[in-house]
């Protein structure tokens, strides 16, 4: 007996123990704080009281209550802009804690965010920027054009490891390539290029008086970024636990020409990482918003009265990237055959339940050059047939499987990332539909760190084809994965060589004026067709649920979290 | 007895330590490295390799393991490079949560294991007795995470949808978005909804397991001499079945209690997933996938401490309910 008493003893001990030392506001972490971030802590804690005192009795009806919006991960690199790149994480930089210089309407138009106006020289190699003077960083501290080039001078510097350096390409890099004219107004150099305001929509201008004095290589593993970011955007930074939320308060000094304080007294981002769990959590009003939901989980959000489904474009494609340096695959006949005999808009109505487009080229449906119809593969497997005789490809042996004139079995391996049903059933549906034109396709989920080694390493692209999304920017060039000169570099996967493709990707770059570029943009779109690089499958649309308590929730290209400033709450319903 | 775990605590270093250094070289030898997770399209190889040698791993495999080996020494785990913290904190925020769930899932498991086994045992062959185990049988074959998903289905989404049951339990995390601004007891109460899904998905299974080992060993015992003799000599029922069949019967249940204290760590990750539950099991499987090589390294190391700490707490309670067992 007295085993049992003493092991349900301390048992028992240890877990009341565990939920006192829950609850309390964990004392545990606070002797982990780093000294840098107890300091800024505090200085944001004191400014903050202080502005919530000022603007005290200037809310409305709207103000007020906390919603929550599940996502499957947690922000990577967190609030700090120099090295994050995941796709929510820069949209909290964007939308909620820190700001950009320049923000886009719904037509994808630059409008002014943190600049209130810019710019352009005449001949397009000067931009200027003209900073708002009434915004501070949660410290207090007033953002000026010295943050800008702070942030320009670190994200143009190689020991940074900035992950979208493209975004320079044709900026002058560097102290030569800015000059502050004064503490409001700064000026970039660059060659003109088209769609050169797309960087400022995405990076976060960062505190210089925070973060001056860290060297460059050390930004990354700086505590700023996921234990104590200072922004300046419409939310204060509350709290962080990993693998669990982001705390975010309402920043009662923001900006009042941006629209002052946003309604939310609260928003917290939730990681739930299975996507059942989140469902639950989003119907029964655990969550207000669930960003990842997936096509066969749409139909329980619409038949909740209390929640809304929302559908949104999205700028990312999935695809079969081939590898044009195998021998089956050098004919760009033989990928055409492979689109051609591939029914993808069954692949779009099952897998997809219909929310999603096939894709045809790289151009994505909410690009200003994308033209439905304008280049079309369809699905006809009879003339898939007929292609592949054309370029030598015959069963020669009767086994099912054409053959060339040397021997080689039109045999393909498809390697793609584990874990998601999705590709899974796509990878089956592409298997079970070449195999009728005689083409043998065997799939090959290959682990995440593996696969990244085969996409990225050119010393070891040991693969037929890869399963992939791929994520578009806005700005749309493809010159990591389509110009010769980058064949051998991290994203030539597909090996294609080819000048007037390259003529294209140099020349789309570089026309300004859009109705020049229009007709080169068609051509460009047509080439694609021709040379096939991939076997382009689908466009999907990213889905979402919200609970209907939630007002002025707009999702669209732009983002799920665009409007986050603007989202309220029922006030009977907090 | 101090000194008998003192003694075995100390044995226990150069094992953990082989442990790590094996993990350590294994996961090195594995393709793929952290930093290939920051990398985006449009990232020059001159930029990856910058990341790799701002993180350090550009260093040879031997003197990457001689700096950690001496900062471990120092009680430095390192930092982690998917959280973007130190990886003291990154456990300090997560285990213990994970200690909570098991160390309550333990409780449940065992207490109700040993509970039912032995009532079983002593109404054996009855109805109830077949009627319970078809029932634990069958929880012992359903899968956690698919019992997750069942007992959300049924008392957080049904409960409060379709059926409206005026008591409804929260499907996810550990805490609810209005805590702070509870009551203390109404603070604590919001814990123990929370926990009452998880809790009961992850000793659901093993409370099975007890329960089956404590019938049988109850079993067994009733038949032995003794127990006849303690009839014999008047003592009561309950004193009978208390003081000599259950303490008797207990010897094989404090096995299963070393070996499942790694299994609940382990066990726990799917259950901290399906219920967002912020733990070391889900840390560490995402640790893993991100090839996070310090974050592997200090999870392997408390895993294979609390294997030891497991073996050792079996052993030691041996001796407490076998008398024949003593440690010098």
């Amino acid at each position: 007996m007295r085993v049992v008493r003493v092991v349900a003893g301390t048992i028992s001990l240890v877990a009341v123990l565990g939920l006192v030392a829950c609850d309390s506001d964990t004392p545990s972490e606070s002797s982990w704080v780093d000294p840098f971030c107890r300091d800024t802590r505090a200085r944001v804690d004191s400014f903050m009281a202080v502005a919530r005192d000022r603007t005290r009795g200037m809310e409305d009806a709207r103000h007020g209550g906390t919603a929550v919006v599940a996502g499957l991960a947690d922000l990577p690199g967190g609030m700090n802009g120099f090295i994050a790149g995941e796709v929510m994480t820069v949209q909290h930089h964007q939308f909620v804690n820190l700001m950009t210089l320049v923000a886009f309407d719904e037509e994808l138009n630059p409008r002014p965010y943190l600049a209130e106006s810019w710019d352009v020289s005449p001949d397009g190699t000067e931009l200027t920027f003209h900073i708002r003077r009434d915004v501070v960083w949660h410290d207090g501290v007033p953002t000026d054009a010295h943050d800008v080039a702070f942030t320009y001078r670190r994200v143009t510097d190689p020991e940074t490891g900035f992950p979208n350096p493209g975004f320079w390409r044709r900026y002058e890099k560097g102290e030569a390539g800015m000059e502050v004219l004064d503490d409001h107004t700064i000026r970039f150099r660059l060659q003109p290029h088209a769609e050169f305001l797309d960087p400022w929509r995405t990076l976060a201008i960062m505190p210089e008086h925070l973060l001056r004095d860290v060297a460059p290589a050390d930004l990354g593993r700086h505590p700023f970024g996921s234990e104590c970011p200072v922004g300046n955007g419409p939310f204060v930074f509350q709290e962080h636990s990993p693998l669990d939320r982001w705390v975010f308060t309402a920043n009662p000094g923001f900006s009042p020409s941006l629209g002052g304080r946003p309604f939310l007294d609260r928003l917290i981002y939730r990681v739930v990482p299975d996507q059942e769990t989140s469902l639950a959590a989003l119907l029964t009003g655990g969550v207000d918003v669930y960003l990842k939901v997936r096509p066969d989980q749409i139909e329980q959000v619409s038949a909740s009265p209390d929640l809304e489904p929302v559908v949104m474009d999205s700028r990312d494609f999935e695809f079969v990237g081939w590898n044009s340096r195998r021998p089956q695959l050098a004919d760009p006949r033989v990928r055409h055959a492979l689109t051609l005999g591939t029914d993808r808009e069954a692949i779009v109505a099952t897998l997809l339940e219909g929310y999603g487009r096939v894709a045809h080229t790289t151009v994505w449906p909410g690009h200003w050059a994308y033209e439905p119809g304008l280049v079309e593969t369809p699905y006809d497997p009879a003339a898939a047939a007929l292609l592949l005789e054309e370029a030598g490809w015959v069963d020669r042996d009767g086994d099912g499987v054409r053959e060339n004139a040397d021997g080689v079995r039109l045999s393909l391996g498809i390697r793609y990332p584990p874990g998601s049903v999705l590709r899974q059933s796509a990878g089956e549906i592409i298997q079970a539909q070449l195999a009728r034109i005689g083409v043998e396709v065997g799939l090959r989920p290959t682990e995440t760190a593996v696969l990244m080694e085969v996409v990225t390493n050119p010393g070891s692209r040991d693969f037929d084809g890869l399963m992939l999304t791929w994520a578009n920017d806005f700005r749309l060039d493809d010159s990591d994965l389509l110009h010769s000169r980058n064949v051998d570099g991290d994203w030539g996967f597909a090996g294609i060589r080819s000048p007037a493709l390259d003529r294209y990707l140099d020349t789309l770059q570089v026309v300004l004026d859009r109705e020049e570029a229009l007709p080169l943009w068609r051509e460009y779109q047509r080439l694609q067709e021709e040379i096939h690089p991939y076997m382009f499958l689908y466009f999907p649309q990213r889905l979402a649920g919200a609970n209907r308590r939630l007002h002025g929730v707009v999702m669209d290209a732009r983002g799920e979290l665009v409007s986050v400033r603007d989202w309220w709450i029922d006030p009977e319903m907090r | 007895m101090t000194r008998y775990a003192i003694t075995r605590l100390l044995g226990a270093i150069p094992l953990v330590l082989g442990v790590a250094t094996v993990v350590f070289f294994v996961i090195n030898l594995a393709p793929g490295d952290p930093s290939l997770h920051f990398v985006t399209p449009g990232m020059s190889g001159e930029t990856i390799a910058q990341v790799r040698s701002n993180f350090g791993l550009d260093a040879p495999l031997h003197i990457r393991y001689l700096k950690w080996i001496s900062s471990l020494a120092t009680g430095e785990l390192g930092y982690s490079f998917s959280h973007r913290r130190p990886v003291l904190s990154v456990i300090a925020a997560s285990l213990p949560n994970t200690l909570l769930l098991s160390g309550l899932a333990l409780v449940v498991a065992f207490g109700g294991g040993i509970l039912l086994g032995t009532y079983q045992a002593l109404r054996r062959t009855s109805w109830t007795d077949v009627g319970l185990n078809v029932a634990l049988v069958t929880v012992y074959s359903i899968p956690a995470f698919w019992l997750g998903l069942m007992l959300i289905l049924v008392f957080s989404v049904m409960a409060r949808g379709a059926w409206d049951w005026p008591v409804w339990l929260p499907s996810s995390g550990m805490v609810s978005t209005d805590h702070e601004a509870l009551s203390f007891p109404g603070r604590i109460g919001d814990h123990v909804a929370h926990l009452v899904l998880p809790v009961l998905t992850l000793a659901a299974g093993m409370m099975a397991a007890v329960a089956r080992f404590m019938r049988a060993g109850v079993l067994e015992v009733l038949d032995q001499e003794h127990v006849r003799a303690a009839r014999a000599k008047g003592l009561s029922e309950r004193a009978v079945v208390l003081g000599h069949v259950m303490r008797n019967a207990l010897i094989p249940v404090v096995t299963l209690l070393g070996l499942y204290l790694p299994v609940l760590f382990s066990g726990a990750v799917l259950v901290e997933y399906v219920f967002a539950w912020p733990g070391m099991g889900r840390v560490l499987v995402e640790s893993i996938a991100s090839r996070d090589y310090p974050l592997i390294l200090a999870g392997s190391i408390l895993f294979a401490v609390v294997v030891v700490i497991g073996n050792l707490l079996a052993d030691l309670l041996y001796a407490v309910v076998d008398p024949r067992v003593r440690h010098g």
